[in-house]
């Protein structure tokens, strides 16, 4: 088998300028160690026919950019115009949807190769990928551990290196907790830096698609491609710049905040220690490091459950099984196919979040707790707000612990909840943050750390990453096929 | 607190919520339910914050989209994923009983 896709994007783009290598190498590549992975499960719908079609019809293009040629694996929340999109639930098992979302029209006009969607907690509710109608996904460093979620199919098809690139949506973490788990990078962008259209919303004030990749570098380049304004989502902006231009650059002299919390005794020790490392290497570059208080962040789950589910709850209430998707068969009323669609097309994890979220935003209670909600959110906003007045980015632990053996807590009401702790104040004050890997437990599997910033200040989070990367110089690449990691 | 909603007031959301349940969901939903909401009243504790509410994330001025044609769907795409359909409409079952 080649091994084409092993090599970084800018030696898969000299190969291809020299015409050593096409396109369909690089996708026949990726259907091979696919298949040669299938336990993994990272894909509900793969279309091996539009890629080889896709790459085909390259051969003739220009080489514009360093994403020419290179296969993508999308997450299954996002809809491609004639590929099955069933957001991991039996609710949308056979719906083909019949236009592209905004991220995935530029992925095309990237000139980069759709391969298939990944799996995902259904509706992305969860944070193990376990919640998936389609069976759960394993973690390739370890395959009796979950991957994490709800971007577990895309985190463990990049970590595996099935595809050097996916796309996930973090609404509470879904994007970082995974990349954390999983040993990849992934960004959750600011809100409003890439088109929501096309993304089945769950919920609409904190979703947001990022990229998700086998290093910080490559991870600006996907940035570059989808991010921008759309018409078709009004809460996007446009941003013109280049965010891979201050990767490389000094980090001398950065001042860092770490909210307390970040470093509370519900984090794994492992992962601290990990963490106390990097602050030491910053400090040996003449970092400031200062520890902050944030505002509400230690009620940022209850506030997030509030919130999503509220909004969850309305926007699944167009599963009606009337227009598209699972539709009970023999039902005697309108009011009966309402309700028995609804009972046997969702899992629990989604009746679950959608009853509360009902009940939530019904008559008095959407004073009581949505609004509320809304207004402290505002409030731990502007908290994270003022810390950066004096400090250029926030750090700290993507999650409380590694990857956990799959199964486990799998009937707690609260534990996906729980595993976001540290990921959901970011979507709550709207601001991007990413997971980088930065080193092994002891039984050698990946641990994250997060790197925050002010809204729109990506390119500053490339800067510090790239560094770190740099430094700790990891081999990220789990072994295989039975192998040790040892 | 009491650890369990009453089957009622289940049934109450499920009705919100248009999900039928089984009886053996109902007494399920008892205890879950009654988890997640006991965690979400620690919010309704906070009475010291100074917002009133947020809008949206990240805002600046409203912005409006041009008024110009944009591209249409056409009828027969738009029905392909209906379940039920009939010509150029899509079926629904009996809206208004006798009972």
């Amino acid at each position: 088998m080649s091994k084409y896709l092993d090599l970084s994007l800018i030696e898969i783009n000299e190969l291809l300028k020299s015409k050593k290598i096409t396109p369909t190498d690089l996708v026949l590549e990726c259907f091979e160690k696919i298949e040669k992975n299938k336990d993994l499960n990272c894909f509900i719908t793969l279309d091996k026919e539009g890629a080889l079609e896709k790459a085909k019809s390259l051969e003739d293009k220009e080489i514009k950019s360093l994403t020419y040629g290179i296969p993508i694996a999308i997450k299954d929340n996002i809809v491609t115009k004639n590929i099955k999109t069933t957001a991991a639930s039996k609710m949308l098992e056979n719906f083909i949807p019949i236009y592209d979302a905004d991220v995935v029209k530029k992925i095309n006009d990237a000139d980069m190769i759709i391969i298939g969607k990944t799996n995902m907690d259904e509706f992305a509710m969860g944070s193990s990928t376990q919640t998936s109608f389609f069976g759960n996904t394993k973690n390739p460093w370890n395959k009796s551990l979950v991957p994490g979620g709800s971007s577990g199919g895309s985190a463990a098809a990049v970590s595996a290196r099935l595809t050097p690139i996916a796309l996930g949506s973090d609404t509470g973490g879904s994007i970082r907790q995974p990349s954390s788990f999983c040993g990849i990078v992934g960004l959750k962008p600011t809100y409003g830096r890439v088109s929501r259209y096309g993304l089945i919303a769950f919920a609409s004030s904190l979703d947001q698609i990022g990229p998700m990749t086998r290093n910080v570098y490559e991870n600006a380049l996907v940035l570059n491609a989808i991010c921008g304004k759309s018409s078709n989502d009004l809460t996007s902006y446009e941003t013109n710049e280049d965010f891979t231009r201050l990767i490389g650059k000094d980090i001398e002299g950065m001042k860092i905040a770490i909210p307390k919390f970040y470093m509370s005794d519900a984090i794994d020790k492992e992962i601290k220690d990990k963490l106390n490392n990097i602050i030491d290497l910053l400090k040996s570059k003449n970092c400031t490091i200062d520890y902050v208080d944030i505002k509400y962040i230690d009620k940022a789950v209850p506030l997030y459950q509030i919130i999503a589910m509220g909004e969850a709850s309305s926007n699944l209430a167009r599963f009606d099984g009337i227009r598209y998707g699972y539709s009970y068969e023999n039902p005697k009323d309108i009011r009966d196919l309402y309700f028995k669609t609804r009972r046997f097309g969702f899992g629990n994890e989604v009746k679950r979040r959608i009853m509360i979220g009902s009940y939530l935003l019904s008559g008095k209670n959407a004073t009581t707790y949505y609004n509320k909600a809304m207004a402290i959110r505002d409030d731990m906003r502007n908290s994270f707000l003022k810390v950066y007045q004096d400090y250029d980015l926030i750090i700290g632990p993507t999650a409380t612990t590694k990857a956990y053996p799959l199964g486990q807590d799998l009937d707690d009401a609260v534990k996906a909840f729980m595993d976001d702790i540290l990921t959901i104040p970011v979507n709550m004050a709207g601001l991007p943050a990413m997971s980088l890997p930065i080193g092994f437990s002891t039984d050698h599997l990946p641990i994250g750390m997060q790197i925050i910033a002010a809204p729109f200040k990506e390119a500053k989070i490339y800067q510090l990453a790239s560094f770190i990367e740099k430094e700790l110089n990891l081999d990220l690449c789990p072994k295989l096929g039975g192998e040790s990691n040892e | 607190m009491k650890d369990a909603l009453t089957k009622e007031e289940v049934l109450h959301v499920a009705e919100l919520a248009r999900i039928e349940i089984s009886e053996e969901e109902l007494q399920m939903y008892q205890v879950k339910l009654k988890t997640l909401l006991n965690q979400i009243e620690e919010v309704t504790k906070i009475n010291d914050h100074d917002s009133d509410y947020l809008i949206a994330p990240w805002q600046e001025d409203a912005i409006l989209r041009s008024d110009t044609e944009g591209e249409m769907l056409n009828s027969k795409d738009v029905l392909m994923n209906a379940p039920r359909k009939s010509g150029n409409y899509i079926e629904v079952p009996v809206v208004i009983t006798n009972e």
